[in-house]
């Protein structure tokens, strides 16, 4: 194998070391740099082996350090209030990695690596969708945990302790969702009739605003991690925010992260009522099937609308990269699933007008 | 403008073929995934060069999204006529980008 470059320079890792040490109340504390892990197209994930000596964290961490690329979408979080998020997870029980070490937003921590970040325990896995949901049989443990942990997300409601940087959606879920889609589509939402529609159809159909609850926003198969057919951890939190629960479960359940077998509808690992039943046992909620079919037509904007800042990353000049830009042309794929769905709710009642 | 043979679609079509032919093959296992990328590109262009965009249909789509916008399409019968013409718009462009997942009718 041929050396990975390290991203952490000669300054950088012994000022890391005794930021950690100091927020540790360690004596000493060494990182060791084990080289990028394949992440998404946002963020940087490195490999990292902390090794601490006195204080409540002594002995040896295997984490991730995560942190932001050049440019991001304009729906990410900052890293440390990802990490944030993480924690309130964490709190909440669900199988988020347990984060260690956040930097502090907005302070000097930022010059430290030169942008926020925060530290992570490593979970043990696969995340890659095609291997996730390689199986015989449905999996139908897994996708019932899978509702469970959601449901356990979905009891950190607004109000919770180091959250309130998140804006609270206006006036409802589905009329804030479909405006910040229109935003960032940019011009594409006037000059691509599809869009135009899907995002009229978002408005007309729009659930009055009801219960908002944390949710997860990128919670799908290729997000969480798989070890012997256990789900070890839920990652990529960078999209969370406050919305209605049922954001997440259409989002879950959209064609697009199937990954071969669309058939199993949840996530391309069994049925949606496997899902839904591990969900409501957890959430202590119903799950509303009129606004998960609504979600999913939003489920399919918002990913055109991120497949369309991909593309814009490469094509702007700021990102060259041939991932970014291939990610640009999904926009006919996705809006074929977007087609399809709206074509199955054809002459259903959602929230009292025929869709 | 003098007329240079082969042109882009010519080019672009027998890069692509030597390199599914004769590079792809020897690519090690972990570019792999970047000279896969790199077929995917190579025949979107192919095909998009390939294509004969309709120039008049393309004329009327700004003016079609702002009458979507407008409510123009909300009654049902009228949205399911502007769903056949969404079909037409997404197959011809699947054809372009991706023309695997298009499905006969």
């Amino acid at each position: 194998m041929t050396a990975e470059p390290r991203l952490l320079d000669e300054t950088q890792l012994p000022r890391l070391e005794a930021w950690i040490a100091a927020k540790a109340g360690a004596d000493r504390v060494s990182v060791v740099d084990e080289g990028p892990l394949s992440g998404g197209a946002i963020s940087l994930n490195l490999a990292v082996t902390l090794e601490i000596e006195g204080g409540a964290l002594a002995g040896r961490h295997e984490a991730v350090l995560r942190t932001g690329s050049a440019t991001g979408v304009s729906a990410s979080l900052g890293k440390a209030q990802e990490g944030m998020v993480l924690r309130a997870a964490f709190a909440a029980g669900a199988l988020a990695p347990e984060p260690l070490f956040i930097s502090d937003a907005g302070g000097a921590d930022d010059a430290l690596l030169g942008a926020p970040f925060y530290i992570m325990r490593r979970a043990r896995g696969v995340a890659a969708g095609r291997k996730v949901v390689k199986a015989d049989q449905p999996q139908r443990e897994l996708a019932r945990e899978m509702g469970r942990q959601l449901g356990l997300i979905h009891s950190i409601k607004p109000g919770t302790a180091g959250l309130d940087f998140l804006p609270m959606p206006e006036p409802s879920p589905g009329l804030q969702c479909e405006r910040d889609y229109r935003t960032w589509m940019g011009r594409f939402a006037g000059t691509d009739p599809v869009l135009a529609y899907g995002l009229r159809w978002l408005t007309l159909h729009a659930p009055p605003a009801g219960e908002v609850v944390l949710c997860h926003r990128d919670y799908r198969t290729g997000n969480y991690m798989v070890d012997q057919g256990r789900l070890t951890a839920i990652i990529d939190w960078e999209f969370a925010g406050w919305s209605d629960p049922m954001e997440d479960l259409g989002w879950f359940c959209a064609a697009s992260w199937r990954f071969g077998q669309a058939g199993r509808e949840a996530g391309g690992l069994s049925d949606r009522a496997d899902f839904y039943a591990g969900y409501e046992e957890a959430a202590g909620r119903r799950v509303d099937q009129e606004a998960v079919a609504y979600w999913e037509t939003a489920a399919y904007l918002r990913w055109a609308a991120v497949a369309i800042q991909q593309g814009m990353r490469h094509t702007s000049g700021t990102e060259p990269s041939i991932e970014l830009a291939l990610t640009g042309r999904m926009l006919p794929e996705i809006e074929q699933d977007l087609l399809r769905h709206l074509d199955s709710l054809a002459g259903h009642t959602l929230f009292g007008r025929t869709a | 403008m003098i007329n240079d043979e082969p042109d882009a679609r010519g080019l672009v079509s027998i890069a692509l073929q030597t390199f599914r032919d004769s590079v792809l093959p020897t690519v090690p296992a972990e570019r792999r995934f970047e000279a896969l990328m790199i077929v995917n590109a190579l025949g979107i262009a192919e095909r998009e060069l390939a294509a004969k965009p309709d120039a008049a249909l393309e004329a009327r789509i700004p003016q079609l999204c702002s009458d979507i916008d407008a409510g123009a399409y909300d009654a049902p019968e009228r949205q399911a006529d502007l769903r056949r013409v969404l079909w037409e718009l997404t197959r011809a462009r699947l054809a372009i980008s991706n023309p695997r997942l298009l499905n006969p009718v």
